[in-house]
């Protein structure tokens, strides 16, 4: 009886499991895909032709390095307008934004949020102005990647707050967008 | 666009085409979110695109990109666990999927039906990340132990154990709150 339960049990599971729906990507979404691919892919390889002259192993693709320190200045959301470091990006194409936050010592329940203008989203979070993460910083440099997408040509200003035991910095990132 | 970058882009959607759909539900089965899903595609085809000299001479396209996104998969996993910086929103927004349910013009059915695989959802969502992707890939998508095992490096004795457990699991959590009786 028991045996004949569990070969019923398992039958239900497998019908499950072989029903489990995944979605259709969105209409366009495949033409946009090979759209990207073909110019960024061929944009990437000139950078790592360029990248391999300089000897540098930083990966392409990458946009910004925003090396602020946690308990350091640099750079604040104080500082003038023309201080403020900026990236221009491509309508509708994903660029990568690395923020580097430098710790002095190791850092348990951070709260990091990133506050977007009205043009930019940041990829897997459409529609959202503010986004939180519970974070741990290591001592030393951490590396968090924003993948920034452009959807429309207004731009704006970026903002990163990290917040911990009752201290915060906000860094400023300036997005233009052509 | 230059004659020559045209006739790459040809060749190249000549070569990915075919496989467009079961590389997007591999990379969805592997992300479990859809935004995540077509980042995954597009790095992939962007990936692919760079190593065009390298694909036009493969037999089978097809599973070298299977691999190529896989490893792209646990390459930004891999980044990630390195960083310890992660949003509180991962996993937590299961059910893309199953929203875009398409319905059979039963509300009824269409609702146990929802509920089901809101269930399996959730039970997923509790195996760890190898058992997850075995049971899906293998009693999901079809996959073979030989091809999971190219697919993900993993030896074959090790996916089916993997996959034991994870089935195990499963039904565990699926007979104890009653979506399998």
């Amino acid at each position: 009886m028991q045996t004949e339960n569990n070969s019923i049990e398992d039958q239900a599971l497998q019908s499950l499991l072989q029903d489990y729906p995944a979605p259709e990507p969105a209409a366009g979404f495949y033409e946009q895909a090979l759209t990207r691919a073909t110019h960024e892919g061929s944009r990437r390889q000139r950078n790592r032709w360029l990248m391999t002259g300089f000897g540098s192993a930083v990966a392409a693709g990458i946009a910004l390095w925003f090396v602020g320190g946690f308990f350091f200045a640099t750079p604040e959301a104080t500082l003038p307008e023309a201080a403020i470091p900026g990236i221009t990006m491509t309508l509708e194409e994903p660029r990568t934004v690395n923020l580097v936050f430098a710790s002095a010592s190791a850092l348990e329940s951070a709260k990091l949020t990133v506050s977007l203008p009205d043009g930019v989203e940041l990829a897997g979070f459409p529609g959202q102005r503010e986004i939180s993460w519970q974070t741990s910083l290591n001592e030393g440099k951490n590396l968090l990647p924003l993948r920034l997408i452009a959807v429309s040509p207004m731009g704006g200003e970026v903002l990163a707050r990290l917040e911990h035991d009752n201290r915060d910095r906000t860094f400023r990132l300036r997005i233009d967008v052509t | 666009m230059s004659s020559d970058r045209h006739n790459d882009r040809l060749a190249f959607e000549r070569l990915v085409r075919p496989h467009f759909d079961r590389l997007y539900r591999l990379a969805w089965r592997l992300a479990g979110q859809k935004s995540q899903a077509e980042d995954l595609f597009q790095e992939l085809l962007i990936k692919a695109y760079g190593k065009l000299d390298e694909l036009v001479a493969i037999d089978e396209p097809g599973s070298w990109l299977a691999r190529v996104m896989y490893n792209l998969f646990i390459d930004e996993r891999r980044r990630f666990a390195r960083q310890r910086l992660h949003t509180v929103e991962e996993g937590s927004m299961p059910g893309d999927g199953i929203a875009g349910l398409s319905g059979d013009e039963d509300p009824v059915r269409d609702n146990e039906r929802r509920e089901r695989y809101e269930a399996l959802d959730s039970a997923l969502a509790q195996l760890s990340e190898e058992h997850r992707i075995v049971v899906l890939l293998h009693d999901t998508e079809g996959y073979k132990l030989k091809e999971i095992q190219e697919l993900t490096g993993t030896p074959v004795g090790t996916i089916k154990s993997r996959l034991h457990r994870a089935r195990a699991r499963l039904k565990e959590i699926l007979v104890q709150n009653g979506t399998i009786l």
